[in-house]
């Protein structure tokens, strides 16, 4: 009987974790009327299982855990290997404003930077690409003469009566 | 939808320069007229910014400022205004290519064509249009387009 209820109590813990076979079950559940001793132990596991269960359970519904969705989320995202305008958009959430209050002086400066230095680059980059500021000169009274110089900038349409006449330079 | 909204409000900050010159299709454009002659010296002080131009170029002593105006070209409209001596001066806002306009200029006395012309105007750049050269003891009529 002693050596049956050694055997069995080391049974004990898989059978409370439902972790035995069909025939470990039958002999343990066979054997627990007859033994105290195992009835108390199989008992205590049980009162230890509430024990540590419910305040686990409780804190589980107090705290979200944001921190665990969202690794959770990040994983589902990698997985799905998303497309650049998801990208996008999860770097705008990462960035989001009500998420990272402390982006907004940040993201306003640079937002600020852009619209004082884009008109300036744009500037820089808006010369045509060729360098005549006359494209055509029509004169059905006058002879023409076009004169362009870059340094210092300087465009003249010079009309002339006739052919005969020559510019008027210094 | 939130995040939508904030990101298209983002992308308008960002555009807004380059939407600029598309939406507001109107340039200004400074018309000054003026006077070259031989006669007497001196330079006009609303021309000193032609100075270095036309100092370089021509021999006139003197350079008298007859009429100084700005006009507001809305795209392919023509706008016209009289100029000395009795012409008249038509400006047409054609393209614009980013900063740069193209103007179509032209000039006529009673109804007939002088000049027409087409110029690609930066801002602070500017033509100048004169001629033909004068008889002795008259002074030349230039006239200097240029982008405020």
């Amino acid at each position: 009987m002693k050596r049956e209820c050694s055997s069995i109590s080391r049974l004990l813990e898989k059978y409370f974790d439902q972790e035995v076979t069909p025939e470990e079950r039958s002999l343990v559940e066979g054997h627990l009327p007859d033994c105290s001793a195992c009835r108390m132990a199989l008992e205590t596991m049980q009162n230890l299982k509430i024990l540590i269960k419910n305040p686990v359970e409780e804190a589980v519904e107090k705290e979200t855990f944001p921190w665990v969705w969202e690794k959770i989320e990040r994983g589902i995202r990698q997985e799905e290997k998303p497309g650049l305008w998801e990208s996008l958009w999860s770097w705008l959430d990462m960035i989001s404003l009500r998420k990272k209050k402390i982006l907004i002086p940040a993201v306003a400066a640079v937002v600020i930077l852009i619209l004082i230095t884009a008109p300036l680059i744009y500037e820089k980059m808006s010369s045509y690409p060729v360098l005549s500021v006359v494209e055509y000169v029509e004169s059905d009274t006058y002879n023409v003469m076009i004169y362009e110089r870059e340094a210092p900038q300087v465009t003249v349409i010079w009309l002339f009566e006739g052919p005969e006449e020559e510019p008027l330079t210094s | 939808m939130r995040r939508k909204a904030s990101f298209s409000v983002i992308l308008i900050l960002l555009l807004s320069p380059f939407l600029g010159g598309v939406a507001f299709a109107q340039v200004q454009v400074r018309v000054r007229v003026m006077e070259a002659s031989n006669v007497g010296s001196g330079f006009d002080s609303s021309l000193r910014d032609l100075h270095d131009q036309l100092g370089s170029l021509f021999s006139f002593s003197s350079y008298r400022l007859l009429k100084d105006e700005t006009v507001s070209l809305p795209l392919n409209h023509p706008v016209s205004l009289p100029i000395p001596p009795e012409r008249s001066l038509e400006l047409t806002f054609i393209n614009q290519h980013r900063v740069t306009a193209e103007i179509r200029v032209k000039i006529t006395r009673g109804g007939r064509d002088l000049l027409t012309t087409m110029v690609r105007l930066a801002p602070g750049r500017s033509v100048s249009i004169g001629g033909p050269n004068p008889k002795r003891g008259e002074g030349t009529i230039i006239t200097a387009l240029s982008r405020p």
